[in-house]
């Protein structure tokens, strides 16, 4: 394929995916009457800037604390993840047990199981600690991912032994090794698991929906939902608050995606 | 899953140069026991988590399976098998499951395909990589929630001002009602559609990584083979070195589609179609929703995790996964 | 308030809605945002609402709430998948001590709500009797109803006078006014897309109800079966508005001007006298057959108190407080945000809203085609019955087979529940 027919498959296929972001912003700056209307209109005849602030004065949906609130959860939940299965990845990955391989399978498995299976007693747990309508309620049970423990696993299984193992014999033993030297050398790495980890955290939305418990505690896609429900639908207020959730990821990506594509090159999953 | 190929230095035991050769111990972590420590210090708080958080919440749904637990997680009556017997005689359930099966074997390689075509693609040009990255990797920001809004209120809308109806308009046709019916299946565009755009991205990106770890050298040496660009190169030497990734990118999307859940019960009237009933939304609607109907809904969410560790396990012998690990 | 039976009828949507994507990433478990207080301790009564939707009404249970004075009363108010978050919550320890819901044997069986003959009993005769009915199991009353939310046809008084056609009175009349309002771009009738809300007075309109006294499946009917087979003519004919985007508890598709009949419920009356004013009128669900009756489905909303609430009794005593003795509350509850119809006889004979025009029309429909929910039926048994309509009209399955198939399984979970 000549180079002009790369460019022009590629054309093409940012288009098809730009649809839907160009329909969320389109129907987030109309009115109801210019999305139903007879006619297809591309672009609003007046762009309704005033739909941001309808969304933000809405007294009846904190949108602004909602999006705070999702800033600190995704933010703690990224941390935590990073913390919690970075090392579990590196004890798998790096320290000859015995039994190492029985607890990387007895990890893998929790991937088959759908959440679904684990929802509600999850909950009954949870609310049995006494965390219901509390951070650590929202956070903390989300932090033991099989999957991104395993990726850890994967990447670390990559990382040039002969760096750790001087600093070992320097004497900083397995704990000082792995903050001295392999952490710093794997940030690219870092920075892909955390793009990851805070869209999920960003996106969930069961969890806080049945954990958070009065509105100062909504997150953004709690919020959201409120808005599909409402009792008369209001289009463009529905596709406002659409924009407005994803536009911080949106940022997120644009901003980190480099990282993101060099640190997933350092994973297991790869040629 | 994913995974394998360990990089060379896993794979060949105790890197060659540097630290290998001094045969001093390292201070403090001598011996198994010392190892034994310094593994459980690393995993410890990972895996008491995921024992707190996973295993025993996996452990009650187990027991609440084996128990006639409507209405309560703290059941009495014990019915041993019998949930699990119902669910496999209800015909509904049985049904999602076979319907699953069928949509992975569809998605999964089209998936499959349209993230490998598009990280071929990237990679292959020189100019605006950056852009393309971003463009196709920007769906993963969205959630199925928003996925399924957009398309359900505006992109394959039913009504005239739906945007695939007007374009339908511009050529004279009829506007489609695409959810209402499955005669014809259109709901199968709507949803697949969705999915596309929500993953290839991400799977494109694992894709983008590996074709960078492809060593130059295997191409120029291919070219001094007498290798022809292009198809020669890709089946013999591109398709080759993305086996792992290949093999843990079918994984996740198995995965995936057997766990579907959002899009379907979103974008199909909140899962009443009875068509293109995924096995999540049948047991949804019967059991964990307000039925409250915790027995069989364990047994049947547990018959699907069996289901899927069975395709994986398959699908594992078949592509070879974890032949890396083994050694 | 808006939709009243959204918590059962209508609106699950996006329910388990983050596991799909989350299990894509490959199972990062759900995780959110909360910066709320704790569970409250002694002294404080937890009471939990789904989002109603008009404007005020989350600042008016706040009032009712800090009026209290015995004890403090938070209030949990709940957007969405209301259902499914009060079908967890009432299993842990974080469970509401009052809630709002519908007549549900499952609850009573599973022993998570307790009987509240006690503190109605003095006002009994200020209830609808069916109103107590529905809300009683076994002889004992297990709710306390606080707004009834009718639901019937809204219809364009012009296009019928323009189309010729009378408000029909049965369903072939009903059919044959889909047909002949239906022109390019107006379609006659929107009954939803899912059928999950028309199903119910599709059913009834049949004659019986789902159960008879005994608790015995009624529904069955060759009568049903051939309404069934009727309603997928319908189904296939160009006259049904199909593929709109919001549900029939939202009144958009009859507002936008697509359809000249829609299914909705008295909340919508003041959006659509806004945007109509005197060009609508509302109609029941016709009856079909010889055996047939007109239909006006009489959801609402009943309020409970939790069998596992830290204090029961002080549970019920707020209870009593707020929809027994304050009288004016629940007048404004029902009458200041939106149209219900108050479920004490006494304030709906004092509510002027009610009296006149459209409105009047609907509380004369209520009381003279009335059916209400029966406790006896099951979510699960609505479910499949439900399956068993969705089949046989949406996708060309013979209702014979359907209904003698969900018989079977109803059979089941009626026997199971005793």
């Amino acid at each position: 394929m000549g180079n002009t027919g790369l460019y022009l498959a590629l054309g093409v296929a940012t288009v098809l995916f730009l649809v839907p972001f160009y329909l969320i912003v389109r129907n987030a700056l109309s009115t109801d009457a210019d999305i139903t209307g007879e006619s297809w209109r591309f672009f609003p005849t007046d762009l309704q800037w005033g739909n941001v602030k309808e969304l933000f004065d809405d007294p009846s949906v904190p949108f602004a604390k909602a999006l705070w609130n999702s800033t600190v959860v995704a933010v703690l939940h990224t941390l935590g993840t990073l913390l919690v299965c970075s090392l579990a990845g590196y004890g798998l990955a790096r320290i000859p047990y015995a039994h190492a391989n029985k607890v990387l399978y007895a990890v893998l498995f929790t991937l088959m199981v759908p959440a679904a299976v684990t929802f509600v007693p999850s909950y009954v747990l949870v609310s049995s600690l006494g965390w219901v309508s509390s951070l650590r309620g929202l956070i903390i049970p989300g932090l033991f991912s099989g999957f991104t423990a395993f990726l850890f696993r994967q990447y670390f299984l990559g990382f040039p032994k002969e760096l750790e193992e001087a600093a070992r014999v320097d004497g900083l033993g397995y704990w000082g090794a792995y903050w001295r030297i392999v952490v710093p050398n794997s940030l690219n790495f870092f920075a892909a698991i955390s793009v990851i980890t805070f869209i999920s955290g960003w996106n969930a939305f069961l969890w806080p929906l049945v954990i958070g418990q009065d509105q100062s505690s909504w997150t953004v896609q709690v919020a959201l939902s409120s808005y599909m429900t409402a009792q008369t639908i209001n289009i463009h207020l529905i596709f406002m608050a659409t924009a407005v959730s994803i536009l911080p990821l949106v940022l997120v990506f644009v901003f980190l995606q480099r990282w993101l594509v060099q640190g997933v090159a350092q994973t297991g999953i790869k040629g | 899953m994913a995974t394998t190929t360990p990089t060379p230095s896993a794979a060949k035991g105790p890197a060659p140069r540097g630290a290998a050769p001094v045969r001093r111990r390292p201070r403090g972590l001598g011996g198994s026991r010392g190892r034994a420590l310094n593994f459980w210090l690393f995993t410890g708080p990972f895996l008491i988590g995921l024992i707190v958080f996973v295993y025993v919440p996996i452990g009650w749904s187990l027991w609440l399976s084996l128990h006639n637990a409507q209405g309560t997680v703290t059941p009495t009556e014990f019915v041993g098998l019998g949930n699990y017997a119902d669910m496999l005689g209800d015909g509904d359930f049985v049904d999602s499951l076979v319907n699953f099966t069928i949509f992975a074997a569809i998605i999964v390689p089209i998936t499959y395909a349209l993230s490998l075509t598009l990280a071929l693609l990237v990679h292959r040009i020189r100019f605006m990589k950056a852009f393309f990255r971003s463009v196709f990797f920007l769906p993963t920001a969205c959630s199925f929630v928003v996925a399924s809004l957009v398309w359900k209120m505006s992109l394959f809308n039913g009504l005239r001002y739906g945007m695939m109806n007007t374009v339908l308009g511009w050529f004279g046709i009829d506007s489609i009602a695409w959810l209402a019916s499955p005669h014809p299946p259109w709901y199968w565009l709507v949803i697949c559609s969705a999915r596309l755009w929500l993953q290839c991205g991400f799977y494109m990106i694992l894709f983008l990584a590996a074709l960078q770890n492809i060593p130059r050298e295997l191409y120029e040496a291919a070219a001094v083979d007498g290798a022809k660009p292009g198809w020669q190169t890709f089946r013999h030497i591109t398709l080759p070195q993305l086996r792992a990734t290949s093999v843990a990118v079918v994984l996740l999307l198995l995965i995936a589609a057997y766990q579907a859940f959002d899009e379907f019960y979103n974008i199909l009237d909140e899962g009443r179609a009875t068509w293109g009933r995924p096995p999540l939304v049948d047991l949804y609607l019967q059991a964990l929703g307000a039925n409250q109907d915790y027995g069989h809904a364990s047994a049947g969410a547990l018959i699907l995790a069996l289901l899927i560790a069975l395709v994986t396990l398959v699908q594992g012998r078949f592509l070879g996964f974890g032949r890396g690990d083994e050694k | 308030m808006s939709n009243i039976s959204r918590g059962r009828d209508w609106d699950r949507r996006g329910v388990l809605r983050a596991m799909g994507g989350v299990a894509a990433l490959g199972g990062l478990a759900a995780c959110g945002s909360n910066t709320g207080r704790s569970g409250g301790g002694g002294g404080s009564i937890k009471q939990m609402y789904h989002a109603y939707g008009e404007q005020g009404t989350q600042q008016a249970a706040k009032k009712f709430a800090d009026a209290y004075g015995k004890a403090k009363v938070t209030i949990e108010w709940v957007p969405g998948e209301y259902e499914s978050k009060l079908a967890t919550t009432l299993l842990g320890s974080g469970a509401p001590d009052v809630f709002e819901y519908h007549p549900d044997l499952q609850l009573v069986r599973s022993r998570q709500i307790v009987p509240l003959d006690d503190i109605i009993a003095d006002v009994k005769d200020d209830f609808l009797p069916e109103d107590i009915t529905a809300n009683s199991v076994d002889g004992k009353i297990y709710g306390i109803r606080m707004i009834d939310d009718p639901q019937f046809f809204f219809y364009r008084k012009s296009l019928f006078e323009k189309a010729g056609v009378k408000p029909p009175a049965t369903f072939d009349e009903l059919i044959d006014a889909a047909h002949k309002l239906t022109s390019g771009k107006v379609k006659g009738l929107y009954i939803g897309q899912n059928l999950k809300t028309i199903s119910k007075p599709l059913v009834w309109s049949t004659g019986p109800h789902y159960l008879d006294a005994d608790h015995r499946i009624a529904y069955h009917t060759d009568n049903l079966v051939e309404t069934l087979t009727k309603a997928r003519e319908l189904y296939k004919s160009k006259s049904l508005l199909l593929g709109a985007p919001t549900e029939v508890w939202d009144p958009a598709s009859f507002l936008q001007g697509l359809c000249a009949i829609q299914w909705c419920g008295i909340w919508a009356i003041p959006a659509i006298q806004k945007a109509f004013g005197d060009d609508f009128g509302i109609f029941p669900f016709p009856k079909s057959g010889a055996k047939g009756r007109q239909v006006v489905y009489n959801g609402g909303w009943s309020t409970y108190v939790s069998a596992k609430a830290k204090d029961v009794d002080a549970a019920k005593e707020f209870v009593k407080w707020l929809w027994i003795d304050q009288k004016k509350y629940q007048q404004e509850w029902a009458l200041d945000y939106g149209f219900h119809i108050p479920a004490r006889k006494s304030i709906a004979a004092g509510a002027d809203k009610l009296k006149s025009g459209v409105a009047a029309e609907a509380v004369e429909l209520f009381n003279t085609h009335g059916v209400f929910d029966d406790p006896y039926w099951t979510e699960g048994m609505f479910n499949i019955l439900l399956d068993a309509v969705v089949n046989s009209v949406r996708d060309n399955k013979s209702p014979e087979a359907e209904l003698d198939s969900a018989d079977k399984k109803i059979e089941r979970a009626l026997k199971k529940l005793g």
